[in-house]
């Protein structure tokens, strides 16, 4: 029972974001023992920031991007000709499912993509106008 | 064969060769040779057969216009014909190794992005969250049919993610 307070307590606390020690100390009821109070809060306070960051790390999403390696090839021949210098680009993302779902024991795919000279500008224009979108939002 | 009934064939065999997909214009315009200079259509189709031969071998093994000629007069065809195939040959081989490169294979290529950005105003956990997220789809051709695949990324990635692509457009620009 006690646990089970303790755990609604701070998931309160998490939830409405209260970062005062007057708001904590608020929560508790009138005969609480005061110097019980004092001490919860404090370590409260203290932890508040890694539990919300862990929250946030642990939220339902699309599926997130973990890692992405690339690699640079260049495809000297094939069956329709036997000599060229085309260089290509292959992308790795390691892609992790739903965080939530997953609880401990994440699962990560990797999907490999080859990306031409074309596809790589377009794409790279397509980054830049996302760069210039996300500043205009922040300069707001 | 006269020359210009040579040259018009050349022509459509080239227009052929330079736009593969278009299968039914090639075949109608070669009824049309056939019928205006009262050729049957049979052995016509057998002759461009055998003859566009040569230029998709010669694009597979890299020939020179120079050896294309030879090729062609081994078959028998006359000097000046060969000679004139030659040079057209010439004129449209960079469209057609174009085609050609653009034909190999490509693994899990990606066709399209799509992105959107928006803020996450709150969750089940914390009521007010305000964090900014990025959505990104990619269209995949994985074999012959399309796939989508939807990732999110934080905004310290996506930046990463950038300065990562372009390092990689430089890469590939210092390969051409």
């Amino acid at each position: 029972q006690l646990v089970s307070a303790l755990h609604n307590l701070t998931r309160h606390v998490v939830y409405r974001g209260l970062t005062r020690a007057e708001d904590i100390l608020s929560l508790f009821p009138e005969n609480f023992h005061q110097n019980l109070k004092n001490l919860l809060t404090k370590i409260i306070l203290e932890n508040i920031n890694s539990w919300r960051n862990e929250a946030q790390a642990s939220q339902i999403s699309l599926p997130r991007l973990a890692d992405m390696d690339w690699r640079v090839d260049i495809k000297t021949s094939s069956d329709s000709i036997s000599r060229m210098a085309v260089p290509t680009c292959l992308l790795q993302l390691k892609i992790q499912e739903d965080v939530a779902l997953c609880g401990n024991s994440p699962v990560l795919s990797a999907l490999t993509v080859e990306l031409s000279k074309e596809t790589l500008d377009t794409m790279l224009e397509g980054l830049g106008r996302i760069r210039d979108q996300l500043s205009a939002v922040a300069n707001k | 064969v006269s020359p210009q009934q040579f040259s018009a064939l050349t022509e459509v065999l080239f227009r052929f060769l330079t736009e593969p997909k278009e299968v039914e214009r090639f075949l109608a315009q070669l009824s049309d040779f056939a019928t205006m200079n009262k050729i049957s259509l049979g052995p016509l189709k057998n002759i461009v057969k055998s003859i566009l031969l040569v230029p998709n071998g010669a694009l597979k093994r890299n020939l020179s216009s120079e050896q294309v000629r030879a090729d062609f007069i081994a078959l028998g065809l006359s000097e000046e014909k060969a000679s004139y195939f030659a040079e057209q040959w010439k004129v449209n081989s960079p469209t057609l190794t174009r085609l050609a490169v653009g034909q190999t294979l490509m693994i899990n290529q990606l066709i399209d992005m799509e992105w959107k950005f928006g803020v996450t105003a709150g969750s089940s956990e914390l009521e007010k969250v305000g964090s900014i997220f990025l959505q990104l789809k990619l269209v995949i051709k994985k074999g012959s049919q399309m796939e989508n695949v939807y990732i999110e990324l934080t905004l310290p990635q996506f930046y990463s993610f950038l300065h990562e692509m372009e390092r990689v457009k430089t890469s590939l620009e210092s390969f051409s």
